[in-house]
């Protein structure tokens, strides 16, 4: 089986009304330039998304679908896309019609000067301000200043990866929104940004809105650790466990204090106990941490993150 | 052990149990559909439930066969069964040598089923076996488990209470649950069982999880059986337990790809109670002057935030957990016959 030098995957969830321009918008940027297939995952679509997906892999042997069996959400549906892609070169892409297909040979000729991953960023968003800019532009600064990882513009779907990469990443769950995190943490992967055209959505409906306000912060928090303490989550928590027991110190001072200037209360050597306490549960916790990292993880591929030959 | 299973994204085909398994003579035809019955509690006489419940499956004119499936407790109702076996009826018995819970019992019979199908009944009356085609004509037309529901009820107000009460609240905390959870008769094809992770008491949430896992699931309405009409009462445990069971379900539903979310919640919630304690008493102490060591106040503060604390730790453990996991094995399930 030939490999073809890109693979487009494009997650759909109800997205009946873009199929049909999305896959011209596509053949029409790439047919020419480079050797293409394009994957469209239908992510469980209650319209006729799948009906119309597979008329259009029907036409074409260039367009692929992978058929979900129910709705798993944007990050199983990429990875879905991931797990089928044959080309050597894959991007992901909005089913939508915001992004441009156009910016492709961009991202690939980026890709091609020594990136693992080349991120798209939307230079003139066409969105709602208040319930999507303005969210968006504190998230970026949170996950920018958090994970030292510099990408301006999370929410773009638009990017390029190298295949190494995309074989290791194993996206679950909401994590699609901060995969350069992932891929720097994670990975160590090389990134780089070139800008991108966005258009305002066409047809269908935006199926964010502000309650991911949660999803996003407690991701934000698990992606934290993994950026700083996936292979040593114990020293996380000991970082806890030594504020907790600083803590417990201070009072048992006061509370030893307390007693030799007469009278102290029960107050003081509770706290105590309790920072204490905590201390020791959370060292406790880490060595689980630790055990799980032990049992779970696989070290032969730990070791082949970072590296890369050059010459 | 599980979880993993559940990895499988490819679709494998409907495969008979190998020969040497067979309990049955081999010379007998394959059966179509295999109709396990899980023999735990309450058991009604199991030969009395094959003669009325096989005609109504003859008329479907596909070879059957009836596995029982009978703890250790049960072994009395056995040498009935032997006899239907020596008449020649296509009756089957698998014996276990302690309790094991139904959903192991059912996994290990159907291993050892012949049929293509499965239908599954409690040993106890839950509905009339005219439901039982309809069950198997529903999965013939594509659906991957058809679930009976009990419908009209004939039986008393409080039976009507605890059985809507329990799958409202089932309902209410998992969302898209069938009507009649506890009904337990269930036509399926074999996929279902082998690929839904199933153990312990989730098992009485089969269409439930095999909804999450992908598979079609309808539910068919039935008429209840008479026997199934006495009013029951169960001891206070089996509530509790029944109600746990549905905690149990919901953060495996709501919140097992993402623990974070939910300890985090909670435990947010107490650190941000604590931490609003501290902050007061603090400002009260710096300002005002006030002493802190007779405050019994500062310590709920203090434990307040411990518990949030420990709570976030231990969703940070699960997430941990879960990323290890999932960087190996994605787990979903393409639809079948449309690649």
């Amino acid at each position: 089986m030939k490999r073809p030098a890109v693979s487009v995957v494009c997650p759909l969830y109800n997205e009946e009304a873009n199929v049909r321009l999305l896959v011209e918008s596509v053949r029409a940027a790439l047919s020419g330039v480079v050797d293409w297939e394009l994957i469209l995952v239908d992510d469980g679509s209650r319209d006729s998304t799948l009906l119309r997906a597979g008329d259009e892999a029907a036409s074409d042997s260039r367009i692929r679908l992978v058929p979900l069996a129910r709705n798993y959400g944007q990050s199983t549906a990429t990875q879905a896309g991931f797990d089928a892609a044959r080309g050597t070169v894959v991007v992901t892409m909005d089913g939508d019609l915001q992004n441009d297909p156009r910016d492709i040979p961009d991202l690939i000729a980026k890709l091609a000067e020594g990136y693992d991953l080349v991120a798209g960023y939307r230079e003139e968003r066409q969105d709602r301000f208040v319930t999507r800019k303005v969210p968006s532009r504190v998230a970026n600064l949170l996950i920018r200043l958090l994970t030292g990882v510099p990408i301006r513009d999370n929410g773009c779907s638009l990017k390029a990866y190298r295949r190494e990469l995309i074989l290791n990443l194993g996206l679950y769950s909401d994590m699609h929104r901060f995969i350069p995190a992932l891929a720097v943490g994670s990975w160590g992967a090389r990134i780089a940004q070139v800008p991108v055209r966005h258009h305002a959505r066409r047809f269908g409906e935006s199926k964010y809105g502000l309650s991911r306000v949660w999803k996003v912060l407690t991701d934000l928090l698990t992606l934290i650790m993994l950026r700083w303490f996936s292979d040593r989550p114990l020293l996380m928590f000991a970082g806890g466990a030594v504020a907790s027991m600083l803590v417990g110190v201070c009072f048992v001072i006061a509370a030893v204090l307390g007693h030799f200037e007469g009278g102290v209360g029960v107050v003081f050597p509770g706290v105590a106990v309790v920072a204490i306490g905590l201390s020791i549960y959370l060292l406790m916790l880490g060595l689980i941490a630790e055990t799980a990292l032990y049992n779970y993880s696989d070290h032969r591929l730990q070791s082949r993150r970072f590296g890369r030959v050059v010459v | 052990m599980a979880l993993t299973e559940a990895a499988t994204t490819t679709t494998s085909p409907v495969r008979p149990a190998s020969g040497a398994e067979r309990i049955s003579d081999p010379d007998a035809e394959v059966p179509y559909l295999s109709v396990i019955v899980r023999v735990t509690e309450r058991p009604v006489a199991l030969e009395d439930l094959y003669r009325e419940y096989a005609p109504a499956l003859r008329a479907l004119g596909r070879p059957f066969e009836f596995v029982f499936a009978i703890e250790s407790r049960a072994s009395h109702l056995v040498p009935p069964l032997e006899q239907l076996a020596k008449e020649g009826e296509p009756v089957r018995v698998i014996e276990f040598a302690r309790s094991i819970g139904e959903a192991n019992l059912l996994r290990y019979a159907v291993e050892r089923a012949s049929g293509e199908l499965i239908l599954t009944l409690p040993a106890y009356h839950r509905v009339q076996p005219e439901a039982m085609p309809e069950l198997v004509r529903r999965i013939e037309a594509g659906a991957d488990l058809a679930s009976a529901r009990r419908w009209p009820r004939a039986d008393g107000l409080l039976n009507r209470l605890q059985s809507s009460a329990f799958n409202g609240i089932l309902r209410w905390l998992v969302g898209h649950a069938t009507r009649d959870v506890a009904c337990g008769v269930q036509a399926m094809r074999r996929r279902v069982l082998t690929e839904t992770p199933l153990y312990g008491d989730f098992f009485r949430f089969l269409p439930v999880l095999a909804m999450r896992e992908g598979f079609r699931v309808v539910e068919v309405d039935a008429r209840q059986h008479a026997d199934d009409r006495s009013t029951r009462l169960y001891r206070p445990g089996t509530y509790v337990r029944r109600l746990i069971d549905i905690l149990g379900l919901f953060f495996l539903v709501r919140f097992t790809e993402k623990p974070l979310r939910f300890f985090g919640l909670l435990g947010g919630g107490l650190a941000g109670l604590g931490s609003v304690l501290l902050v007061v008493l603090f400002m009260q102490r710096v300002l005002g002057g006030q002493p802190l060591a007779n405050r019994p106040l500062l310590l709920v503060g203090v434990i307040a935030l411990t518990l949030g604390v420990q709570a976030i730790a231990l969703g940070l453990i699960g997430e941990m957990i879960v990323h290890l996991h999932a960087s190996r094995s994605s787990r979903y399930r393409v639809r079948e016959g449309d690649e």
